[in-house]
C-alpha cells in the first residue's frame, strides 16, 4: 500500500494555511525513562478500554467547527501499547468525526518493544500510515544511561518489521548529547538507523526538564549535566553525516528525504489549528491554546460525567499571537514568509521588530533572502537567544 | 542619694558570654524588674540588636540594691557595645564608670576584643572585678580560666567569681562585690556641671535622648546647657533616670546617671564624648577623651533597582540621625548606577547599616567592595584623599600613597600561633609583640594595614584556627606603601565595580581571582567576551568567556507551544533585568556574587 505524497504539506517548508491537524494522546508507558517530562503513566493497564471509550467519546462530542484533518498525530507515552483494534477504533472516530483528506497523514507514535509486523500490518489496515519509533539510541551502555529497556537490535528490528508490513513512512527518534555517549557512538547510532533505510530523523539533545528523576541526578550531582558545547558538537555531527546520506534538515531537530516532512508538525510550526483529545492533550485555534486535565482518570471521570475535559486555556494578544509565529517559524530551515506573515498579523508585527531583526542579521543569526526570513546555521543552535528577542 | 552610696559599673565582655544575660537577673534580682515583666534580653532596644545578639548602643540602669550590710546602694549599670568597631564608645562608657565588671565564658576564657577593653579599663585606673559565667555548662573550665584571668589582672584566682547569669548562681554575690570593691564617684559637687555624654540616640517621638554621667557639679531640669564640643545650646527640657523605663527627674547629682532630653533632632547636636555644661558661666575646660568620630572604610551602596535612588537617599539621612559616624555621599557608577559612597567605622558597622536599610526601609542594595582611605601625595605636592579607587590619579602623577595601618591584637590557642602568624605575614604584617596569657593561650600584636584585614581577615583567622582565635585592632598611623590601582575590564570597557586599590605584590592575585571569578559569574554570550585585569594599560590577568554555541529548545511540538513561550519570556524577562556594559549582559547576581567575596583568592 502507496500513500500519495503532496509535495506542499510534506515539504517541510513554512506555510500560511498549513491544514488542520488532530492530536490524540496516549498517555501508557510500559516503563517511564528518568529524563521524560511527558505526560505519561506507568501500568495503568486497568484504565486502557475505559480511557479508549473516553477518548472516542470525547472526540463523537467535540463541539470543534473544522475543516477535513489534514493529519493525525497520536502521541504518548506509548500508543502502541493499546491493542490494534482499540487504536483503529480511536481513528475511526476521529475520521467519523472530522473527515480525513485523502492524503492526509495519519503518525503514531511506537516503542520498539511493543511493536511486530503483524501490529504494524494491522495499523496500516485501519489507515496509519506514518510510524515513529522511539529508538532514542542504538549503543547499548547509552540506552541504559538512559533507562531504556529495549535493545538497540530491537529497534532496527522494529524498523524492518515496519518496512515488511509495507510501511512507506518510517521515522525513528535519537537522543544525543547525553553523558553517557561519545562522539563516535553518536555517529554509529546515525549510521545504523541511515542503514536501516528510514525516511525521517529526529534528533534530539538530551534536555534535563525540571521535575523529572534525570534533574534531580544532575542537581545533586550523581549525574553530570549535559554540555551544550558537546551538544552544538553533535548537533553538527549529524547534520553532516544525515546529509551525506540524502537527509535535509528542516527543523531545529528534524531530517527527512526529500518530501517526507511530517506535514503534521509542520502545521505546529505553522501555528496552524489542531484539535487535541486525551489526558494532558493540547489544542490551538486561532489565538486561543488550550490544555486537557493531565490525570488519565480524571480525564476519563470528566467525559464519562459528560463535562468538558478541559482544563485551562490562554488567549493570545495579536501582538504575541505574532511574536509566537514567529519563533515558531524559525525553527523551521525555511524559515517564514515574510509577505504572508504580514499579510496575517499586519504591518506593524514586523516594523516593530525591525530594529532587533537588523541586529540579529548584522551578529549572523539571522538572514533575509527571496522574500523569507530564517535563522542562520549558526542562529539555529542559539535560536532561544533569537527567539526571547522576538516575542 | 549621697556619692557614698553611688556605685557606677559597667560589664565588658565578647560577644556571646552572657552581658545581656547577666543584666537581665541583675535587673530581676534588685527588683529593678519584676519577674513577671522580665523578658530576654531585657535591655536591648533596637530589633536588629536582639536578633544578632549584640548591642550597638550602650543603655544605662539605675538599680537599687539593699546590700548584706543593711544599706541600700545605687548601682548604675552601663551596658556597653560589644564589637571591634565600637570602641571609641566603650572607652566612653568605661569613662563614665569606676568600676567595671570582666565578664568571661567560662568555657571559652577572653578573647581578643575583651582584652582590648579590659586593657583600657584599666589605663583609665577602674576597678576591676573578675567573673566567670556559664560555669553550669558540661564545657565550663573555671579553674583554668580563673588561672588565666588572675594571671592577666594581678590577683589571685580565688578572686574570681564565678557565677553562671542564666540560671542565677553567684549573681547575689557578684551584687556584694560591685558594692565592697568599686569606689564611690570622685566628683566635686560645687564646680560647675560637666557631665559626660556616653551614649545618645535618636528617638522619633522624644528626638535625641542623650545618656550622660554628671562628673561634676549637678544638673537641673530646664535649665539651659551647652554642648562644649558641638557648640550646640538648647536647655534641658527633661533629664530622669533609666529605672528602667524612663523616670523624670528635677536633678541629676554629682555621680549620677541619667538622661536629658532637650528638643535636639540630630546626634551629631549631641555626641558620644562630649562634654554637657550649663550656660552661662559653665565650666570652662570640657572633661578630656572628646573625639571625632573617624569613618575606616568606604563602600559604595547603591540600590538594586534604579528606581530607588530616592529612598536610599532619604533612609541614610533617616538613620544619620541616630549615627554621628555615618558620612555619605553621591556618587555614581556606571557598573551599578547612582548610590552613595559611604564612610563607616568597620565592616560590622558597614554591615548593620545597610542590613538596616534593607530591612527598615524595605531596599535591595547591592555594596561595592569595601575600601580604605589611601592619602596621596602628587608629583606637584599637591596632596589628597582617596576613597573610591575611581579617584585614584594617574600611576605617572603619583609621588606617594600613604594607607592607614592598625595595630591588630589576636588572642588564639597556642597550636595556631604558627597559622595566625603566616595568615598576619601574608597580610602584610609586621610582628609587635607576642605574650602568652597561660600555656595554652597567646596574645599576639601586629601591625598591619587596615585595608588587609577589611578583606575577610576575620573569616579567614576563625577559619584557620577552627573558629578559637579572636581579633581586635585600633589605628595606628598611616605608612607610605606601593600601592596600585586595578581595573577589570569586560569587552575592553572598565567596569568601575571591581577597580580596587592593593599593594603591587597582590596585584596580580587579584587580577586573576576577579578575572576567573568574572569568567564563571558572567554568562556566555552570542560573541566571545574578553575578561581584562589591568594596571593602568598593562593587562596582568586575561580570561574569555566564549560565545555561546547552543542555546535551543531542543522540541518545541503542539503539547509545549504555552510552556516553552514562557520560558522564552522568561529568558527575556532575565535579560531585560540585565546590566549592559558595554555590548555585554551582566546579571545583577555577577555583581553580587563578584563582590560578595573576598578578592585576595583565597576563599
Amino acid at each position: 500500500m502507496t500513500v500519495a505524497v503532496d509535495s506542499g504539506l510534506r515539504s517541510g517548508l513554512w506555510r500560511a494555511s498549513p491544514g488542520f491537524g488532530v492530536y490524540v494522546h496516549i498517555p501508557f508507558c510500559l516503563h517511564r525513562c528518568h529524563y521524560c517530562d511527558f505526560n505519561t503513566y506507568e501500568s495503568h493497564g486497568e484504565l486502557h478500554s475505559s480511557y479508549v471509550e473516553a477518548l472516542v467519546a470525547s472526540i463523537e462530542q467535540s463541539p470543534f467547527e473544522s475543516p477535513q484533518a489534514t493529519s493525525v498525530f497520536f502521541g504518548g507515552g506509548t500508543p502502541t501499547l493499546l491493542s490494534t483494534a482499540q487504536l483503529a477504533e480511536i481513528l475511526s472516530a476521529v475520521r467519523r468525526r472530522f473527515g480525513l483528506e485523502a492524503d492526509a497523514e495519519v503518525t503514531i507514535e511506537a516503542n520498539p518493544e511493543t511493536v511486530s509486523e503483524t501490529s504494524f500490518e494491522g495499523l496500516l489496515e485501519s489507515g496509519f500510515n506514518r510510524f515513529s519509533l522511539g529508538v532514542q539510541s542504538l549503543v547499548p551502555k547509552v540506552l541504559a544511561g538512559l533507562g531504556r529497556t529495549h535493545s538497540g537490535e530491537r529497534a532496527l528490528a522494529a524498523v524492518a518489521e515496519a518496512r515488511r508490513a509495507g510501511a512507506t513512512d518510517v521515522n525513528v527518534d535519537l537522543i544525543y548529547g547525553s553523558v553517557w555517549e561519545s562522539d563516535d557512538e553518536w555517529r554509529r547510532s546515525l549510521e545504523g538507523v541511515i542503514d536501516a533505510g528510514v525516511d525521517h530523523v529526529s534528533a534530539y539533545a538530551l534536555t534535563v526538564e525540571e521535575g523529572t528523576p534525570l534533574a534531580t541526578l544532575v542537581t545533586t550531582g550523581r549525574v553530570p549535566d549535559v554540555d551544550p558545547d558537546v551538544q552544538a558538537e553533535r548537533h553538527g555531527i549529524a547534520s553532516s553525516q544525515l546529509a551525506a546520506s540524502g537527509f535535509e534538515r528542516y527543523e531545529v531537530s528534524n531530517w527527512c528525504h526529500p518530501g517526507r516532512a511530517s506535514s503534521h508538525n509542520v502545521l505546529y510550526w505553522s501555528q496552524g489549528d489542531y484539535a487535541a483529545f486525551g489526558a494532558g492533550a493540547h489544542g490551538h485555534l486561532a489565538g486561543t491554546r488550550w490544555w486537557n486535565m493531565r490525570l488519565p482518570r480524571e480525564f476519563i471521570a470528566a467525559v464519562e460525567s459528560g463535562a468538558e475535559p478541559r482544563f485551562g486555556s490562554e488567549t493570545l494578544s495579536p501582538s504575541e499571537r505574532a511574536g509566537e509565529a514567529l519563533v515558531l517559524g524559525l525553527r523551521l530551515t525555511s524559515g517564514v514568509v515574510l509577505a504572508a506573515f504580514e499579510a496575517r498579523f499586519g504591518d506593524a508585527s514586523l516594523a516593530e521588530r525591525g530594529a532587533e531583526i537588523d541586529k540579529l542579521e548584522g551578529l549572523g543569526l539571522l538572514e533575509r533572502s527571496d522574500g523569507w526570513l530564517r535563522l542562520t546555521e549558526r542562529g539555529t543552535l542559539v535560536a532561544n537567544e533569537v527567539s526571547c528577542r522576538l516575542l | 542619694m549621697d556619692p557614698l552610696h553611688q556605685r557606677a559599673v559597667a560589664v565588658i565582655a565578647h560577644i556571646d558570654h552572657g552581658k545581656s544575660t547577666l543584666s537581665d537577673r541583675l535587673l530581676q534580682l534588685t527588683g529593678t524588674v519584676s519577674d513577671r515583666d522580665m523578658r530576654e534580653q531585657y535591655l536591648d532596644r533596637m530589633d536588629l540588636e536582639r536578633e544578632r545578639g549584640i548591642t550597638i548602643k550602650a543603655a544605662a540602669v539605675r538599680m537599687e540594691y539593699r546590700a548584706a550590710g543593711g544599706e541600700t546602694y545605687e548601682i548604675n549599670l552601663i551596658d556597653t557595645p560589644g564589637h571591634v568597631d565600637f570602641g571609641y564608645e566603650v572607652s566612653r562608657s568605661l569613662a563614665a564608670c569606676d568600676g567595671v565588671v570582666l565578664l568571661v565564658d567560662a568555657a571559652q576564657g577572653i578573647e581578643a576584643q575583651t582584652l582590648t577593653n579590659l586593657y583600657l579599663a584599666v589605663d583609665a585606673g577602674l576597678e576591676i572585678i573578675p567573673v566567670l559565667n556559664k560555669i553550669d555548662l558540661p564545657a565550663a573550665q573555671p579553674d583554668k580560666f580563673a588561672d588565666e584571668l588572675a594571671t592577666l589582672i594581678g590577683c589571685d584566682a580565688t578572686d574570681v567569681l564565678r557565677i553562671s547569669a542564666k540560671t542565677g548562681a553567684g549573681v547575689p554575690e557578684l551584687l556584694e562585690q560591685i558594692v565592697l570593691a568599686v569606689p564611690s564617684p570622685k566628683g566635686d559637687p560645687s564646680a560647675p556641671l560637666r557631665a559626660l555624654v556616653f551614649d545618645s540616640y535618636y528617638d522619633s517621638y522624644r528626638g535625641v535622648v542623650a545618656y550622660l554621667r554628671a562628673v561634676d557639679g549637678h544638673l537641673d531640669a530646664k535649665t539651659p546647657i551647652l554642648f562644649m564640643a558641638a557648640g550646640t545650646e538648647v536647655d534641658a527640657d527633661e533629664i530622669g533616670i533609666m529605672a528602667p523605663d524612663a523616670q523624670p527627674v528635677e536633678r541629676l547629682e554629682t555621680g549620677a546617671v541619667g538622661y536629658l532630653i532637650s528638643g535636639i533632632k540630630d546626634v551629631s547636636l549631641a555626641k558620644v564624648g562630649d562634654t554637657v555644661t550649663t550656660r552661662p558661666r559653665g565650666a570652662a575646660v570640657p572633661l578630656p577623651g572628646y573625639r571625632e568620630p573617624k569613618p575606616m572604610v568606604y563602600a559604595g551602596i547603591y540600590p538594586i533597582e534604579g528606581d530607588d535612588f530616592p529612598i536610599l537617599r532619604d533612609a541614610l539621612d533617616k538613620l544619620k540621625l541616630n549615627d554621628a559616624s555615618l558620612v555619605y555621599e553621591p556618587e555614581s557608577s556606571g557598573a551599578l548606577g547612582f548610590g552613595f559612597r559611604c564612610g563607616f567605622l568597620g565592616l560590622l558597622h558597614m554591615e548593620i547599616v545597610r542590613e538596616r536599610l534593607e530591612r527598615e526601609f524595605d531596599l535591595s542594595l547591592i555594596a561595592s567592595a569595601p575600601s580604605v582611605g589611601y592619602e596621596i601625595e602628587l608629583t606637584d605636592r599637591t596632596r589628597r584623599i582617596v576613597r573610591n579607587p575611581s579617584e585614584m590619579p594617574d600611576p605617572s602623577d603619583i609621588e606617594e600613597v600613604l594607607e592607614p595601618y592598625v595595630s591588630a591584637m589576636i588572642v588564639t590557642p597556642s597550636d595556631f600561633v604558627g597559622t595566625v602568624m603566616q595568615l598576619c605575614q601574608e597580610r602584610r604584617g609586621e610582628l609587635k609583640e607576642m605574650h602568652y596569657l597561660s600555656t595554652e593561650r597567646v596574645e599576639i600584636r601586629y601591625q598591619m594595614p587596615l585595608a588587609e584585614i577589611i578583606f575577610d581577615f576575620f573569616d579567614q583567622l576563625k577559619s584557620k584556627t577552627k573558629g578559637y582565635a579572636s581579633l581586635d585592632y585600633e589605628p595606628a598611623g598611616q605608612y607610605s606603601s606601593h600601592l596600585v590601582k586595578v581595573d577589570v575590564l569586560l569587552n575592553q570597557q572598565p567596569v568601575d565595580a571591581f577597580s580596587t586599590i592593593v599593594h603591587r605584590d597582590k596585584a596580580y592575585e587579584y587580577g586573576k581571582t576577579m578575572t576567573e571569578r568574572l569568567r564563571k559569574l558572567i554568562p556566555r554570550q552570542l560573541f566571545d567576551v574578553p575578561i581584562q585585569a589591568a594596571i593602568g594599560s598593562r593587562v596582568i590577568a586575561r580570561e574569555t568567556v566564549k560565545a555561546k554555541r547552543k542555546d535551543v529548545l531542543a522540541k518545541c511540538y503542539g503539547g509545549d507551544v504555552s510552556r516553552k513561550r514562557k520560558l522564552l519570556e522568561r529568558q527575556k524577562e532575565g535579560k531585560r533585568r540585565m546590566k549592559q556594559i558595554g555590548s555585554v549582559e551582566v546579571p545583577q547576581s555577577a555583581f553580587i556574587e563578584a563582590l560578595k567575596l573576598e578578592p585576595s583568592g583565597q576563599s
